[in-house]
């Protein structure tokens, strides 16, 4: 009897979703997904070319209810930071067992991850690399490292997707990434250790142990990049003391005497 | 995490921005010191900096999903068009990429304050490169 969060049931998300509803001890699922399937979805999702133009939570849900019709599927057809949705995706994160995130973009995995550290629950993320050149698996508990601490690590200590330095003298505003597809097989293999470190972490969030809090897999070879193909590399990345996202620093208790200070502070620097 | 809307944003505030914030003030001559107001969801730091011989005019602003979303860092003062200056006088700080290997800002790491040094930084090679025509630092990570 277990109860998954899901944000994101994208070509990397769906395939994860799938997979842990296969097990009897899930029973209910709610899944966070704003989009609408498009056509250029249909090369790497498990939905076919005549569901274009649907929700994409729609599908998912009844892609799970025809292989699991006994599973409760409930839907929030909404941004995970849409700040007028908020209420409703906290009291469900209040009652859930386990998260499993799959947003593909930085401002939503830490958003997810301050949700998942408020109520304490264990949560897993899945991330294949442009080009699908391999990708990482991440599990988190509620007093470990958080999602600020492992990015802050890796981007230290691990080079992957060197892109061409874009040229920045050009004015106009940011430079856009090139992003590289992954390809269905690519993203399938990471999501197949996704879930399985998922349903391994559902088992006992408090003893769960594999051997890393990290997970990279390389699925190619790319010299400067990866030496070899299909080698695993096993993270054990610590909770930072210096982290700025999850350390605890004293302010007020209350909400009320948070915004009191936070308006004197305001006041004193407006001033300065 | 919206800044300035959320319980995590206006903790983040009261304990890691606006405390580095007043240390980085404190003694300095008032003239330089961070002045700071709030712009719908939006923060804005006003100050100004002498990296070499001249004093510029700075805004740095933390946006809704600060720290998320790295600080936007633009100079008021008027600058002759250079490498690395975005629309807006915007400066080109760091990758604007949206992925964690992407962007060398770093939530978990870095304030507004580096933002703040950032800029000093771009400043001075800004002066250098005014002088000799070459940008003394190499592309932004």
């Amino acid at each position: 009897m277990a109860h998954l969060l899901q944000v994101g049931a994208g070509s990397g998300g769906m395939p994860v979703l799938d997979m842990i509803c296969r097990d009897p001890r899930l029973t209910k699922v709610t899944l966070i997904e704003p989009d609408v399937y498009k056509p250029h979805n249909v090369e790497r999702h498990l939905f076919p070319l005549s569901a274009v133009g649907e929700a994409k939570a729609v599908l998912a849900q009844r892609w799970l209810l025809e292989r699991r019709p006994d599973l409760v599927v409930e839907l929030l057809p909404c941004d995970l930071c849409d700040s007028a949705k908020q209420a409703e995706i906290e009291a469900v994160a209040a009652c859930c067992d386990i998260g499993v995130c799959a947003a593909d973009n930085e401002p939503a995995k830490y958003h997810w991850d301050a949700l998942m550290r408020r109520h304490g629950k264990p949560w897993t993320l899945g991330e294949v690399l442009s080009g699908g050149i391999g990708g990482f698996v991440h599990w988190f508990v509620p007093g470990g490292p958080c999602y600020g601490c492992v990015a802050s690590h890796l981007k230290r200590t691990v080079t992957v997707d060197k892109a061409p330095t874009p040229d920045y003298s050009q004015p106009g505003g940011p430079v856009h990434e090139t992003t590289i597809p992954a390809s269905k097989a690519s993203i399938q293999t990471i999501a197949s250790l996704h879930a399985l470190i998922t349903l391994g972490l559902l088992e006992d969030p408090a003893h769960y142990s594999p051997g890393f809090t990290t997970l990279l897999l390389t699925l190619q070879r790319v010299p400067e990049v990866f030496e070899e193909g299909f080698r695993p590399y096993r993270f054990r990345i610590p909770r930072a003391a210096d982290c700025l996202i999850c350390q605890a620093r004293p302010t007020p208790s209350t909400v009320e005497e948070l915004d009191v200070a936070l308006d004197q502070a305001l006041a004193r620097l407006e001033d300065a | 995490m919206s800044l300035l809307d959320s319980e995590a944003g206006k903790r983040r505030l009261l304990s890691v921005e606006i405390p580095v914030i007043e240390r980085y003030n404190e003694g300095r001559d008032p003239a330089f010191q961070i002045r700071m107001s709030r712009l719908g969801g939006t923060l804005v730091l006003r100050y100004c900096l002498k990296p070499g011989h001249n004093i510029y005019q700075l805004e740095t602003r933390l946006v809704s999903s600060y720290p998320t979303v790295p600080p936007e860092t633009r100079v008021l003062t008027a600058l002759k068009h250079c490498p690395h200056l975005l629309e807006g006088q915007t400066l080109c700080l760091w990758r604007q990429g949206s992925t964690r290997a992407g962007s060398r800002w770093d939530p978990a790491r870095f304030t507004c304050i580096f933002a703040v040094q950032a800029a000093w930084r771009w400043l001075a090679c800004y002066e250098i490169w005014h002088e000799t025509g070459e940008w003394p630092l190499p592309e932004a990570k």
